[in-house]
C-alpha cells in the first residue's frame, strides 16, 4: 500500500513536469520535442503524456503528436528517426467571436482557410505567385501579399528558396486538413 | 564517311537539347509548375536509351545520368499523387479555387474554424531573465539623479550635410548601382580565378572606412540574390550567384558580422 503512494506521488510529479514542458515556451517553438519528454520523463514518457492527455481532455485540451517535417509528402509516410514533437492543442473547436477575442479576423480566418485549401489541393505545396493570385481575387493584392506574409512569419505557411510555398508546421499541428478538406467539400454556394 | 560523322554530330546535338527540354520540363514538375503526370516517363527513358549509344564526352554521360535522376524523382512525384489522390485529402484545385472565390468571408471563416485547433502556449519570466531584471534594477539610479546626468551632457544641433559628406558617404558621386556592378564584377572575376572567394579577404582594404563600405556593398549583393554567403566553421565564403534573381528571398536571415578595426 504504502509502495503504491510513492508510485503515485512520483508519477503526479512526473506528470507536473511534462505539463510544465508542453505548456511553458522555451524556444522559438511551442511544445517539446520527444526527446526532451523521454530525457526528463523517462522511458515510459509515453504513459505519462496518456495520462496528461485523460486529464486534460476535461479541460477541452489535448497532447499532439506532429512529426517535424514540412513537406505534406513525408508527413504521409512513416519516416523512422524523424524528429517528433509534442504540444497541446484546443481539443474542440473555437467560435467566431472566441476567435475575435484572441486576436483573429475574420478576412485573416478566411484567407488562411483558402491558403490551406488550396495548397492542400495541390499535394501542398504551390509556387508563391499562385497563392497570392487565387487569394488576390478575393482580398485585393496588396492585401493578399501582406496575409501571405503574416502567414509565412507565423509558421501557418514555409516557403523555399525557389519561392514554392507549403503546408507550414503550424498548420499541420492545429489544423484537422481531413475535416477542412472535407467541409470545403460540403459547402454549397 | 564524313557524311556519317556529320549526321551522328547532328543526332548527338538534338539529343543534348531533347534531354535538357526533359530536365527542364522535371524541374518544372518539382516546382510544382505542372502536373507530375504531365510528363510521358517512359518516353522520356526511350529517349535516354535512343541516345545513349551516341554519348562519348564525360559531359553528355553527366547529361544521361542526371536527366534519369530527374526522370526518376518525377516517378517519386507521380507515386505521391497517387497516394494523394486516393486519400481523403483530395481535391481538384480549380473545384477549390472556384469555391474560394464564391464563398463569403465569413463562411470561409466558419469553415476553418471548425477543423481549427490553435496550439495552448505560455510564456513566462524564465530564473535568467528574472536575476537580470533585478540586477537592472538594483543598478538604476533614480529619476532625479538620471535626469541631473542628463543636463550635464553637452548636445548640439543636428547640422546640414555638405557635398563632401555625401560623396565621402557614398550618397553622392558614383550612382549607387554602378558601385554594386563594379564590385559585382570584380567578386566574379576573383571568383572565375580561384573558386569560393574569402569574404574578408575581399572585404579587407588597408583604410577602415573603405572595408566598411565594401562590406555595406557586399550585404547589398546578398540580400538581393547576387551573391550567396556560405558559412563553413569559421570561414565565410562568397559565391557569385548565376542566375541571380535580383529580389530578396523572403526566407532570408539576417547574418551580422562585426567588422574590427584591426585584422
Amino acid at each position: 500500500m504504502q509502495d503504491k503512494e510513492v508510485a503515485q506521488t512520483f508519477y503526479a510529479d512526473k506528470l507536473k513536469r511534462a505539463i510544465h514542458l508542453l505548456l511553458f515556451k522555451r524556444g522559438k517553438m511551442p511544445g517539446a520535442k520527444e526527446w526532451e519528454l523521454k530525457e526528463k520523463l523517462g522511458k515510459n514518457f509515453e504513459q505519462v503524456i496518456e495520462q496528461l492527455n485523460q486529464l486534460l481532455s476535461e479541460l477541452d485540451l489535448e497532447i499532439k503528436k506532429v512529426k517535424e517535417s514540412s513537406s505534406l509528402e513525408t508527413m504521409q509516410e512513416n519516416r523512422p528517426g524523424e524528429m517528433t514533437r509534442y504540444y497541446i492543442t484546443l481539443k474542440g473547436s473555437l467560435g467566431l467571436k472566441e476567435a475575435k477575442m484572441i486576436g483573429w479576423r475574420i478576412d485573416n480566418l478566411a484567407a488562411l482557410a483558402a491558403s490551406t485549401a488550396y495548397l492542400l489541393s495541390k499535394q501542398g505545396k504551390a509556387p508563391r505567385d499562385d497563392l497570392e493570385k487565387l487569394l488576390s481575387n478575393k482580398f485585393g493584392k496588396w492585401k493578399a501579399v501582406t496575409l501571405v506574409e503574416v502567414f509565412l512569419r507565423t509558421g501557418y505557411l514555409e516557403e523555399d528558396d525557389a519561392g514554392v510555398t507549403s503546408i507550414g508546421w503550424r498548420t499541420q499541428s492545429e489544423v484537422d486538413l481531413k475535416a477542412l478538406m472535407t467541409k470545403m467539400a460540403e459547402v454549397k454556394l | 564517311m564524313s557524311e556519317k560523322k556529320k549526321v551522328k554530330r547532328n543526332s548527338r546535338a538534338s539529343g543534348r537539347r531533347e534531354l535538357k527540354e526533359i530536365v527542364e520540363t522535371c524541374e518544372a514538375i518539382s516546382e510544382r509548375k505542372f502536373n507530375p503526370f504531365f510528363l510521358d516517363v517512359r518516353l522520356g527513358v526511350d529517349t535516354l536509351r535512343q541516345y545513349f549509344p551516341l554519348w562519348e564526352t564525360f559531359a553528355d554521360h553527366c547529361l544521361d545520368a542526371h536527366t534519369l535522376n530527374r526522370l526518376s524523382e518525377v516517378v517519386r512525384l507521380q507515386n505521391t499523387q497517387l497516394k494523394f489522390q486516393s486519400s481523403m485529402l483530395y481535391a481538384d484545385p480549380e473545384f477549390i479555387a472556384r469555391k474560394v472565390d464564391r464563398m463569403s468571408e465569413r463562411r470561409l471563416a466558419e469553415v476553418f474554424l471548425q477543423s481549427w485547433h490553435p496550439l495552448s502556449e505560455m510564456e513566462q519570466l524564465t530564473e535568467e531573465t528574472f536575476s537580470n531584471a533585478i540586477d537592472y534594477w538594483n543598478a538604476l539610479l533614480p529619476i532625479s539623479a538620471r535626469w541631473k546626468r542628463r543636463e550635464h551632457i553637452d548636445s548640439k544641433q543636428p547640422s546640414s550635410a555638405n557635398n563632401d559628406t555625401l560623396i565621402g558617404l557614398g550618397i553622392r558621386g558614383e550612382e549607387f548601382d554602378q558601385q554594386l556592378t563594379k564590385l559585382l564584377d570584380e567578386l566574379r572575376d576573383v571568383y572565375k580565378s580561384s573558386g569560393n572567394v574569402d569574404y574578408w579577404s575581399f572585404v579587407r582594404r588597408p583604410e577602415y572606412q573603405e572595408t566598411v563600405h565594401r562590406a555595406y556593398l557586399v550585404s547589398f549583393l546578398i540580400t538581393y540574390d547576387y551573391v550567396k554567403l556560405h558559412v563553413h566553421e569559421d570561414e565565410l565564403l562568397l559565391v557569385p550567384t548565376e542566375q541571380p534573381s535580383g529580389k530578396t528571398r523572403p526566407s532570408a536571415a539576417s547574418f551580422p558580422i562585426p567588422i574590427p578595426r584591426s585584422p
